[in-house]
C-alpha cells in the first residue's frame, strides 16, 4: 500500500501535532532501522504505531524525543522542527521498558521527572496526588519505586508523562507487563486524554488493544510506513461478505454452480477445482476457497444471485456473515503473513527479532 | 534552567541518602574527629585521653604550640591520609555508578527527553557526582574547626580552604572516572581504571618526591662544600698574606683571592672537599634531565598530591615552620670532616631547603594545569555523550 497515498487529506499544517515528511535513522554497521519515515498525526486524535519487533518503531519515537540522533529528519512536532529541545516541554513520554531510581517513591519520581520538564514547583505539587489518582496509585505515592510491580511502574510512568500537562503523549508499549484490568484502566486513561483534547500516540504490539482506541493507525515494516489511515481507510475494500456451506457437500459443488454468474481467471476444468477467484458481471472479486465463499462487497444485494445459484444446486447453506478485516488482519497483510495467523506469529516474532542491545529497537 | 539543575542536585542528595556507604564515611570521618580530639597537649607532654603518650624527643606545649599541634593533625592525619585517600578511595566507590547508571537503557531515555542539553546534562551529573566528596569534606572541615577552636584555642577560618580544596582533587580524579563510565558504560571498568591513574600518579609524584630530596640533599651538600671551599680560600689569602709580611716579601695586590693550589698547600684537606663538591655538582648535573622529565609529565597531568598540600601550605607559615624548627634543640648543626671531607648537614635546614623547594611551585602550576587537565578530559566525555545513540 502506498504510504503517500493514505495521508489524512485536507488537513492544514496546524492540525498537525506531528509532521513527518522524511525521517531515517542508519546506524552504524549500515542497519538501515528507518528508511523515509512519512507520518502526520492529527491535533486531538489518539494514534497508534504498530509493527514488528525490529520494524523500527521505538527508534522513530526516540528520534522525536531526541534520544537517538536522526541520519536524516525533516519534520515538526507542534510546529517546531524535530530535534529541537525546547518543545520537549510540551511533549509527556513513556519510554518502553523504562527505569525509574529506585530509591525514589512514586511521588518523587513525578516530583524530578516534572522538575527537568521545567514544571514550576507549585504546579507540580498540585498534580502530584491528582496524577496518582487518576492511574489508581494514590496510596502508593509514598512508597519507594524498587517495591512496585512491573504493573505498577507502568502506571507511575503513565503518570509522570502527563505531569507537564502536554500537548502530546507518547507511550511506548504503555501496556507492557499490565494485567487485562489495568489494560482496561490504560484504555480508559486514553480516552480520557483525548477528551481532553490531547494527542496521543501510542507504540504498541498489541493490537487489540489500538484498535479500541486508536482514531489512526501506522503500520511500520522494516524502517517503512507499509500503510497508514483511519481504521475504515485501511480496510476500505477489503470488507467481504463470507458465505460457508454445510459440510458434506461435493467437491467441486460450488465451482459448478457459479459458472456464467462468476467468471473465474484463466481456463481448466472447472468441475475439477476446488478453489479459485474470479469477479461478478458487477465487478466485485468472488473466491472460493473449499467450502467457503467470500464476495469482495459490502451491498447485501450483490449476493443475492450467488445464493439463488448456489441454492438451485443444492449446496446448503450454514451461515451468511459480514466480515469487516481486523487491525491484526491488515497487520499480518503488512508484514506479508496469512490472515489468522495472528498473535502466535506476532509472539514468535517478538522472541526472534529481538535486536541486540538498544539498536534497531522497534 | 535553575529548576532543572535544582532538581538534578535533590535527586543526586537523594541518591546518596539511600546510599549506606555514605553514612558509614560520614561516621568514620566523625570518628577521625574524635580521635584527634581525643589529643591534648599541655607544659608535661601530650596525652591521648588521659594517657601520657611517650616521645623520643620531649615535646609539650611550649615546643609545639596546641594550634600548631591541631592544625598538622588536621592537615597530616585528618586530609592528608583521611580524606586524601581513605574517603576518597569510598567516594570514588560510591559515586563512579552515576554515569553509567545515568546512560544505562531505561533511564537515559527518561533524562534526555526532557528540555535539557545533552552537555548541560551531563556536567551537572558530574557536578552531582563531586556533592559526596563536597559534603564529606564538608561535615569534617565543620567538625574540625570546633575541634582546633575548642581544644587547640584558635579559631581557624582557612581551615575551609579544605572544601574547594579537596572537592577540587577528587574532581581530578571524578572526570577520569565519568569519561571512563561514558566510554565503558561499566561502574566496575571505571573505578578500577581510574584507580590505576591514582596509583600512576602516585607513583609519579613519590619519583618527583625522590628526586626531589635528593636534588635538595645534593644542593645542600654543594652548598656546604662551596662555603667550606670559601672560608678556606680567604683563610688561605690571609695566611699568605701573613707569610709575606713575616717574610718581608712584597704584600699581595689588594682583594686577591686565593687559588686551589694556595688553598692546597696551605689546607691540604681541602682536596677531599673540592672532589666532594666536584662528585655533588656532577650528581646534580646527571639529575637534572630526571627532574626535568617528571616535572613535564606533570605538568600535563592532575596533580593530586600537591593539590591537597596546598592546604599546608597556606595554613601553617614558614616562620611557623622556622619556629618549629628552632625549638627542635636536638638538630644536628651542618659540620665538615677534615680527615674525609665529608659532610654533615643539619637536616632541619636541609627540611627547610625541601619545603621552600615545594612552596616553590606556583598554585598556577599545581592546580592550573590540572584544571587544565580535568577541562580537556570533560570535554572528550561530553564530546562522546553528545554523540552516542541510546
Amino acid at each position: 500500500m502506498n504510504a503517500e497515498a493514505s495521508l489524512v487529506p485536507g488537513g492544514g499544517a496546524s492540525d498537525w501535532a506531528i509532521d513527518l515528511s522524511d525521517v531515517a535513522k542508519t546506524y552504524k554497521g549500515k542497519i538501515q532501522a528507518l528508511k523515509g519515515i512519512q507520518m502526520r498525526v492529527r491535533r486531538g486524535e489518539v494514534f497508534g504505531l504498530l509493527g514488528p519487533n525490529g520494524a523500527g518503531k521505538s527508534t522513530l519515537v526516540k528520534i522525536l524525543m531526541t534520544v537517538i540522533r536522526p541520519t536524516r529528519c525533516q519534520g515538526t512536532m507542534l510546529g517546531e522542527r524535530v530535534g529541537a529541545k525546547g518543545v520537549l516541554r510540551r511533549i509527556g513520554y513513556l519510554p518502553e521498558h523504562h527505569r525509574f531510581p529506585s530509591y525514589l517513591t512514586g511521588a518523587q519520581v513525578l516530583d524530578f521527572y516534572a522538575a527537568m520538564n521545567e514544571v514550576p514547583r507549585p504546579d507540580r505539587q498540585a498534580r502530584i496526588p491528582e496524577l496518582l489518582e487518576l492511574v489508581g496509585m494514590q496510596d502508593w505515592g509514598k512508597v519507594r519505586v524498587g517495591r512496585y510491580s512491573k504493573g505498577m511502574r507502568q502506571r507511575v510512568g503513565i503518570a509522570q508523562s502527563l505531569m507537564n500537562d502536554p500537548d502530546i503523549v507518547l507511550l511506548d508499549e504503555p501496556t507492557d507487563g499490565v494485567d487485562p484490568v489495568g489494560r482496561r484502566d490504560i484504555r480508559e486513561i486514553v480516552s480520557e486524554l483525548r477528551r481532553r483534547g490531547k494527542t496521543v500516540f501510542l507504540n504498541s504490539h498489541l493490537l487489540s488493544e489500538l484498535e479500541m482506541v486508536c482514531d489512526r493507525v501506522a503500520i511500520l515494516v522494516h524502517g517503512e510506513v507499509a500503510s497508514q489511515g483511519t481504521i475504515d481507510e485501511l480496510t476500505a475494500g477489503k470488507e467481504r461478505y463470507e458465505i460457508q456451506m454445510a459440510e458434506g457437500q461435493a467437491p467441486g459443488q460450488i465451482e459448478a454452480a457459479l459458472p456464467g454468474l462468476v467468471r473465474f481467471a484463466g481456463e481448466g476444468d472447472l468441475a475439477k477445482r476446488v478453489g479459485g477467484r474470479g469477479e461478478l458481471a458487477t465487478g466485485e472479486w468472488v473466491e472460493v476457497d473449499h467450502g467457503l465463499v467470500r464476495v469482495g462487497t459490502t451491498d447485501p444485494a450483490a449476493i443475492q444471485p450467488i445464493l439463488d445459484r448456489l441454492r438451485q444446486h443444492g449446496a446448503v447453506i450454514r451461515s451468511i456473515r459480514q466480515h469487516r478485516p481486523s487491525l491484526e488482519d491488515l497487520f499480518m497483510e503488512a508484514v506479508g503473513e496469512p490472515e489468522g495467523v495472528g498473535a502466535e506469529v506476532s509472539a514468535k516474532q517478538k522472541s526472534a527479532a529481538k535486536p541486540k542491545k538498544n539498536r534497531g529497537a522497534s | 534552567m535553575i529548576t532543572q539543575t535544582i532538581a538534578l542536585f535533590v535527586d543526586a542528595y537523594r541518591e546518596l541518602n539511600a546510599k549506606k556507604l555514605f553514612w558509614i564515611t560520614m561516621m568514620l570521618s566523625g570518628l577521625v574527629v574524635l580521635i584527634y580530639a581525643a589529643i591534648g597537649i599541655n607544659e608535661q607532654g601530650i596525652y591521648f585521653l588521659w594517657f601520657k603518650i611517650p616521645t623520643p624527643v620531649p615535646i609539650d606545649s611550649t615546643t609545639l604550640p596546641p594550634a600548631i599541634l591541631y592544625k598538622q593533625l588536621f592537615l597530616s592525619l585528618g586530609i592528608q591520609i583521611w580524606l586524601a585517600w581513605v574517603a576518597t578511595i569510598l567516594a570514588l566507590v560510591s559515586t563512579a555508578g552515576i554515569i553509567p547508571e545515568m546512560i544505562s537503557g531505561g533511564s537515559i531515555e527518561m533524562l534526555l527527553s526532557k528540555p535539557i542539553s545533552r552537555w548541560r546534562l551531563f556536567l551537572t551529573k558530574y557536578a552531582t557526582g563531586l556533592l559526596f566528596a563536597a559534603l564529606q569534606v564538608g561535615a569534617f572541615t565543620a567538625a574540625s574547626f570546633l575541634v582546633i577552636g575548642i581544644r587547640g584555642g584558635v579559631w581557624e577560618p582557612g581551615l575551609f580552604l579544605a572544601i574547594p580544596l579537596v572537592v577540587v582533587f577528587f574532581s581530578y580524579l571524578y572526570c577520569v572516572c565519568a569519561l571512563l563510565g561514558v566510554l565503558t558504560k561499566s561502574t566496575i571498568a571505571s573505578l578500577l581504571l581510574t584507580v590505576l591513574l591514582w596509583c600512576g600518579l602516585f607513583i609519579l609524584n613519590t619519583g618527583d618526591g625522590a628526586v626531589m630530596a635528593i636534588r635538595v640533599q645534593l644542593e645542600a651538600q654543594r652548598d656546604a662544600y662551596a662555603a667550606t671551599i670559601d672560608r678556606s680560600r680567604d683563610a688561605a689569602a690571609e695566611i699568605l698574606a701573613a707569610r709575606r709580611e713575616t717574610a718581608g716579601e712584597p704584600p699581595l695586590p689588594e682583594g686577591y683571592v686565593a687559588t686551589d693550589e694556595d688553598m692546597l698547600t696551605i689546607t691540604p684537606w681541602i682536596k677531599n672537599v673540592l672532589d666532594n663538591r666536584d662528585e655533588a655538582e656532577e650528581s646534580l648535573g646527571k639529575l637534572r634531565p630526571w627532574a626535568r622529565w617528571i616535572y613535564a609529565a606533570k605538568t600535563i597531568v592532575p596533580k593530586t598530591g600537591e593539590t591537597i598540600s596546598l592546604l599546608e601550605r597556606w595554613l601553617i607559615s614558614m616562620a611557623d615552620l622556622e619556629a618549629m624548627a628552632a625549638a627542635d634543640e636536638e638538630g644536628e648543626a651542618t659540620r665538615i670532616d677534615e680527615s674525609s671531607g665529608e659532610v654533615t648537614l643539619d637536616q632541619t635546614e636541609v627540611q627547610m631547603r625541601a619545603q621552600e623547594a615545594i612552596r616553590g611551585r606556583s598554585v598556577w602550576w599545581i592546580m592550573g594545569t590540572s584544571l587544565v587537565f580535568e577541562c580537556v578530559v570533560l570535554g572528550a566525555a561530553v564530546f562522546v555523550f553528545a554523540r552516542r545513540d541510546n
